[in-house]
């Protein structure tokens, strides 16, 4: 049950329907209390629509300036950074190991017995170094393995923040 | 003469990089953001610290914002959210400030409003005082709808409620305001005499 207070105060403020509107209307013509009520909250009403707004310092404006330009200032080196160059880099191993994966291929020989005979070979265009035995056989394995790590890292980070991006 | 640009021409102008335009954007709310934050905060030092954090972080979800409400309402709901967590911070003790044994009463005294005799003060300094002794939601509801320009539907999506509970809480608010300033006034009339 409204009072008469809440039921002039939806009057004022419009959120009536037309007919609970057409019906105050009517209480208010013809009802004293109504009549009473409703010039209380009309000067009321006018009394706090004319609420002053505070201001602020004079320098505010200024400040908040310059809070957004130091917070640019501080922006992380990470956040800085151009996306395609880390992209770049990225393609760059990738095609690294691709390409070393299809040199690889390249030389697998079959034989037609059974268990499969693999003999991975380098080509001859590919032997960067003029170096033998146990230091290129080191060495390519390190390279590899190399790769393996940072393909793991690049597609661990791409993830995350894949995730994140749904979290958010 | 340039026309007054619109809150969203100077959105896309700052997303563009144009900080002048964010400036501007500033200087046209900082005034309703400072309001806002002072219903929170009660002094001007701590309502500027709220009102430029605001700002700040407006700015750094500026990109963010898909203009599907006003900018002002999703400008409010960061203010909103921002002062309610400076109170939670600072621990105010703002049940001490709704005290009502603060205020004298005089008895038989029917309405406040139609007294012309305290000339000395102005009706809006009676107002703001009266204001200030509001709760904080209370008294941010009251400047919301009245000076915010804001629907009960935007007040309902700054403060994160139902339309129907900032119905209610807005016309508590107005009982509770129209009490205060009620026995403010009476209070300097008993002075007086």
């Amino acid at each position: 049950m409204k009072t008469i207070e809440e039921k002039i105060w939806n009057y004022i403020d419009g959120n009536c329907t037309p007919a609970e509107q057409e019906a105050i209307a009517r209480l208010i013509e013809q009802d004293e209390a109504y009549a009473a009520k409703y010039a209380e909250l009309l000067a009321l009403n006018a009394e706090f629509a004319a609420m002053e707004l505070d201001e602020p310092s004079m320098g505010f404006n200024y400040k908040v300036m310059e809070a957004i330009r130091a917070e640019q200032a501080l922006t992380p080196l990470k956040a800085t950074i151009n996306k395609k160059l880390i992209l770049g880099i990225a393609a760059f191993f990738v095609l690294s190991i691709l390409a070393l994966l299809v040199l690889m291929g390249s030389n697998i020989q079959i034989s037609e017995k059974f268990p499969v005979n693999v003999n991975l070979k380098l080509p001859d265009s590919a032997k960067l170094f003029n170096v033998s035995g146990e230091f290129k056989k080191t060495f390519v394995q390190s390279f590899f393995i190399l790769d393996v790590i940072l393909a793991l890292f690049l597609t661990d980070s791409y993830l995350r923040r894949k995730k994140a991006a749904k979290q958010a | 003469m340039q026309s007054k640009l619109s809150d969203i021409e100077l959105i896309e102008q700052t997303l563009a990089g144009n900080q002048f335009a964010y400036a501007d954007l500033v200087k046209r709310h900082q005034r309703f953001v400072f309001t806002l934050a002072m219903r929170f905060a009660k002094s001007r030092e701590d309502a500027e610290e709220i009102a430029q954090d605001c700002f700040v972080k407006a700015y750094r979800s500026l990109g963010s914002f898909q203009g599907q409400s006003r900018f002002s309402t999703w400008l409010y709901s960061i203010v909103y959210t921002t002062a309610m967590t400076f109170l939670r911070k600072k621990r105010l003790d703002i049940d001490s400030i709704d005290d009502e044994g603060t205020f004298v009463q005089v008895e038989g005294h029917t309405s406040a409003f139609d007294t012309n005799n305290v000339e000395n003060k102005s009706r809006s300094f009676y107002l703001n005082q009266a204001i200030e002794q509001l709760l904080p939601d209370d008294a941010t509801i009251i400047t919301l709808f009245y000076k915010g320009e804001q629907s009960l539907e935007e007040i309902a999506q700054t403060m994160g409620i139902e339309t129907n509970t900032v119905k209610v809480k807005l016309f508590r608010a107005r009982q509770r305001l129209k009490e205060k300033l009620e026995r403010n006034l009476k209070h300097e009339v008993k002075e007086l005499i």
